[in-house]
């Protein structure tokens, strides 16, 4: 008999309804899944047998055919394991149904129904779809609950689901799990994001005036920041502190930032995602990691940055081609992956901050000349970054290494709250005056941001000679002078903010004291 | 040919190495031996400035065919010497080459002499008078003057060293490199931020008192000294350890056309096209001893390239000025090591002050009222400060004289001066895009003309200085 359930892939990070269609019929037995499923999903008939069997239920000794519909549609991952074990039991008459029924969750051997990364778009995708109600994994429920127009069901275990099609509301938990024995991994991982607790603040910042400058403005402005700086000169510290600097998501920012992290499957989403992701990637990470992709289309960190941060450490480490990836979406705020599968485009708006040493040894342009490189090393490692992508960062900033003693003299700084409150009032100001932060202005609106008075014109003419200004640079100049002139309540761009953005114009590299001689 | 038939005539073109002074120099090329060159004569020739390039090696001049040889790699002062000696002038060889057999004719004419012709060098003498006149156009094309040490012009203080350079490829004024007083500064390419602060003020010094610096504009001291002579609008003469097409540091290239543009010359012994080898930069760095009175060591770190050319100037009989310094910084091993190896020849260096009084110079152009308390204070030698920064506002002033000492960071000149880090960073763009500051990397020093002052002493920082200065705020 023919059996037909809804349920849901996912693509990059939207939600495509599959119809999971069983037929039981007559014949040797036997299990067979067509329609694209990937590697993941074969692996679904090993799955939805065992849990059938320690359900109480049958698998059929009969001829099964899951047939996933649309044919051309690649199928990833494990969110069709409850669709198909239903349509299966529906198929061999061991269920009759109450109605058309939509359903996601990944199944265990003793019949757990497990939450599944990227629930919220695929759920989206059946709301919209016209699907009224959708069964899903109990663990999930809250992330299900914030698609609206869609009533979510919630089943911790296939005789739950069972009981919700059959037309029966369900009381506790189903039958006795593995989950019960062993502590199962989505409950384990419940807590969301890391407590905020641990993340530094700026008053543990001592010293580095100017860096801590530079990300205020950085943050002020979404500009790209890159701070270069010896090994212990507190630019990753600094670089953490930006969390708590960054103002909180608006709610069609949230919207976009609770969908990457369901799909990204660090656990389930518990509720909207109000803060501004932070994503730091190792210099490892690859190519894939960084810009997304793989068999399902995965969101890689540039995308898990959105509306946040992304973080790059040891910049020049980083794979060149990983790296020269960015130029997109630093350009586009968006990212374009074309696979074997086909295309994804997926957003990522992100504020770069990156760091490096000057150096391999990290020692070049320290005072006491220890620099160990070959003479003439630390201009190739800073070559490593490419022009074009230098052209993208706004803000450099050189961070000189504290003497110890020095540091224990120093007052601590400022904290990140009276930074965050100004961060907030600028941002909340470019967006009312412009419609975008000052990091996003280019060609003609910038100009029209930047109009500046006839001094203020003369000495940006004059700088931006005298540093050698390349037109792009000079752009660079100009963004960042508006949100100087923004943190400083001026309603104009002034000499003094043009001044100021030179100093984080691109050769503070560590080749630059030596050619002063 | 007089000078050359001379040359030849006594025969001492073989070479008989000269001991380097123990100890310093091991390593360095053998390429000594007494001077095979006459004194110049009267009749020492130079050539039209305006002369253009005709065709045929035959129609070079001698200024020009001494350039052409020198450029063939091979030969050196004793191989031209010897060519010379067998032929009777430079264009003779070029001509003998390019004729038929050249390279046989030429081995024949070496041997006739009792000397050896490597038949590799004779194809390559071949294959230069073959391409002379594209040579001897390119150098022209290029600005350089060619000088040999038969023209009037050439450094007379290069004459007397014992096989001086044949030929000087000299681009810019080539009265610089004949000045009345010079004096090099040299030091390590590894400088610290202090040591390049120290060759600063010294070159500032040595030029508002009138004399010529010479050194080889590397990175760290060298490049300092020449970048203050610069700024003080002084001359100073760089000699390349490289051929002029091949400038090296590349990062200096800028520094050299302003050396050229304020009145002084780059200097090289090698042609346009030599690379820079390992091996040229021991010569070059005679020639930097040999072109001054003086020889001012700022850092030299053990094995520094800066204790050859100490050892070239004692053993060209000229002074030796070295800066102390502390002994356990490594930049300082060398000097500390040469003042004890060197007691009497190697002359330690107190202060600028003293060192101006030393080499003489004090009367030469210290400002009237000048004590030697001021003096030893570091008030009276070098470009005033005070004055530099006349006219300028009191934000600029106050950020500049906190840098006139040392580099700082923003953090330490907000400590200094009280004023906001934006105001700062403001002030810092305005002295930087005016010279008078360099920025690397969150440290800001002196620059230009400032750099070129002589800082007055102050007592070592230490932690308890800091807070001393901010709970004193």
């Amino acid at each position: 008999m023919l059996a037909t359930v809804l349920a849901a892939t996912l693509r990059g990070l939207e939600g495509r309804p599959v119809r999971v269609e069983v037929d039981v019929a007559p014949g040797l037995p036997g299990f067979t899944i067509v329609g694209l499923a990937d590697a993941a999903l074969r692996e679904s008939r090993e799955r939805v047998r065992g849990a059938l069997r320690n359900s109480g239920f049958v698998h059929p000794p009969r001829r099964i055919t899951v047939n996933l519909a649309p044919a051309d549609v690649p199928k990833a991952g494990s969110a069709l394991d409850l669709g198909i074990a239903i349509a299966i039991l529906v198929g061999s008459e061991q269920v009759r149904p109450n109605g058309r029924w939509a359903m996601l969750g990944e199944l265990g051997l003793g019949g757990e129904v497990r939450p599944v990364p990227g629930l919220l778009p695929m759920i989206v995708a059946l709301a919209r779809r016209g699907a009224g109600r959708v069964i899903v994994p109990a663990d999930a429920l809250d992330e299900a609950r914030l698609v609206p127009g869609i009533e979510a069901l919630p089943a911790a275990s296939l005789g739950e689901a069972v009981e919700l099609v059959r037309g029966r509301r369900v009381r506790g938990r189903g039958p006795i799990t593995r989950a019960e024995l062993i502590p199962d991994e989505a409950v384990v991982r419940v807590s969301p994001a890391p407590a905020d607790d641990g993340w530094p603040d700026l008053a543990d910042v001592r010293g580095q005036a100017e860096a801590r400058r530079a990300l205020e403005i950085a943050v002020a402005g979404g500009h790209a920041l890159l701070m270069i700086g010896a090994p212990g000169s507190g630019k990753t510290l600094l670089a953490r502190t930006i969390r708590g600097l960054l103002p909180p998501l608006d709610p069609a920012e949230a919207q976009e930032a609770t969908v990457i992290a369901s799909v990204a499957g660090e656990g389930p989403v518990r509720g909207f995602v109000t803060r501004r992701p932070f994503r730091a990637p190792h210099h490892t990470a690859s190519y894939a990691a960084l810009v997304g992709g793989g068999p399902r289309m995965s969101p890689g960190e540039v995308t898990r940055a959105h509306h946040g941060v992304l973080f790059l450490d040891e910049l020049p480490e980083f794979d060149r081609a990983a790296r020269e990836a960015l130029r997109q979406p630093l350009e586009e705020g968006r990212i374009a992956i074309a696979r074997a599968g086909g295309a994804v485009e997926m957003p990522a708006r992100f504020q770069l901050v990156a760091a490096m040493n000057p150096c391999p040894c990290g020692w070049a342009a320290d005072p006491s000349g220890r620099c160990t490189c070959p003479l003439g090393l630390p201009d190739r490692y800073a070559a490593r970054i490419s022009g074009p992508f230098r052209d993208r960062l706004d803000l450099w900033v050189g961070m000189p290494r504290v003497a110890p003693e020095a540091l224990l003299a120093r007052e601590d700084g400022e904290a990140s709250a009276p930074v965050a409150a100004r961060v907030a009032a600028v941002w909340a100001h470019q967006v009312d005056t412009r419609g975008r932060i000052a990091g996003r202005l280019t060609g003609r609106a910038l100009r029209a941001a930047c109009r500046l008075d006839s001094g203020a014109e003369r000495a940006a003419i004059r700088l931006a000679d005298a540093a050698g200004l390349t037109a792009r640079a000079t752009e660079r100049l100009l963004r960042v002078s508006r949100t100087i002139a923004d943190l400083d309540g001026a309603e104009r761009v002034a000499v003094r903010h043009l001044e100021e953005a030179a100093r984080y114009r691109v050769p503070a590299t560590a080749a630059a004291a030596e050619r002063a001689g | 040919m007089l000078g050359v038939g001379h040359a030849g005539a006594r025969g001492e073109w073989r070479a008989a190495a000269v001991e380097p002074v123990a100890g310093i120099a091991s390593g360095r090329a053998p390429d000594t031996s007494p001077s095979p060159w006459p004194p110049p004569s009267a009749a020492s020739r130079s050539r039209p400035a305006t002369g253009t390039p005709t065709a045929g090696a035959l129609s070079l001049d001698e200024v020009d065919a001494w350039a052409v040889l020198v450029a063939v790699d091979g030969i050196g002062p004793v191989t031209l010497a010897a060519l010379l000696g067998a032929l009777g002038s430079g264009r003779a060889v070029l001509s003998t080459a390019a004729g038929p057999a050249g390279p046989r004719r030429l081995a024949e004419a070496v041997a006739a002499r009792g000397g050896r012709l490597d038949a590799r060098l004779g194809r390559s003498i071949v294959d230069a008078a073959q391409q002379a006149p594209a040579l001897v156009a390119r150098v022209r094309a290029l600005g350089i003057e060619v000088l040999t040490i038969e023209s009037a012009d050439y450094p007379g203080r290069l004459r007397l060293l014992d096989l001086p350079p044949p030929v000087l490829f000299v681009r810019g004024d080539i009265a610089a490199v004949n000045p009345a007083r010079s004096v090099a500064v040299v030091g390590t390419r590894r400088a610290t931020e202090r040591g390049r602060r120290i060759a600063g003020a010294i070159g500032g010094a040595l030029s508002t008192a009138g004399a010529v610096v010479v050194s080889g504009l590397a990175i760290g001291i060298d490049g300092a000294a020449h970048a203050a002579a610069v700024a003080c609008g002084g001359r100073t003469v760089a000699v390349l350890g490289s051929g002029h097409q091949r400038l090296y540091p590349r990062a200096h290239a800028h520094l050299a056309d302003q050396i050229v543009a304020r009145g002084g010359a780059v200097v090289s012994e090698f042609a346009p096209d030599v690379g820079p080898v390992p091996g040229t930069f021991p010569r070059r760095n005679r020639v930097i001893s040999g072109l001054a009175d003086a020889t001012v060591i700022v850092e030299a770190r053990e094995r520094s390239g800066a204790l050859i050319t100490a050892s070239w100037t004692l053993e060209q009989g000229r002074e030796c000025f070295v800066i102390p310094g502390p002994i356990d910084v490594e930049q300082s091993v060398g000097c500390n090591r040469l003042l004890r190896l060197y007691p009497g020849l190697a002359r330690a260096v107190p202060g600028v002050a003293e060192l101006l009084e030393d080499l003489g110079l004090v009367g030469t152009a210290a400002p009237a009222g000048a004590d030697s308390r001021s003096l030893r204070e570091g008030r009276a030698v070098g470009p005033d400060p005070e004055a530099i920064l006349a006219g300028r506002g009191a934000a600029e002033a106050a950020v500049a004289r906190v840098l006139l000492p040392r580099a700082a960071t923003l953090d330490e000149l907000v400590d200094a001066t009280g004023f906001a880090p934006a105001t700062i960073l403001a002030v810092l763009t305005r002295l930087e895009s005016d010279g008078l500051v360099v920025a690397a990397l969150g440290r800001y020093g002196a620059g230009g003309a400032l750099a070129a002052t002589t800082p007055r002493r102050r007592p070592v920082r230490v932690a308890r200085a800091d807070v001393a200065a901010k709970s004193g705020e």
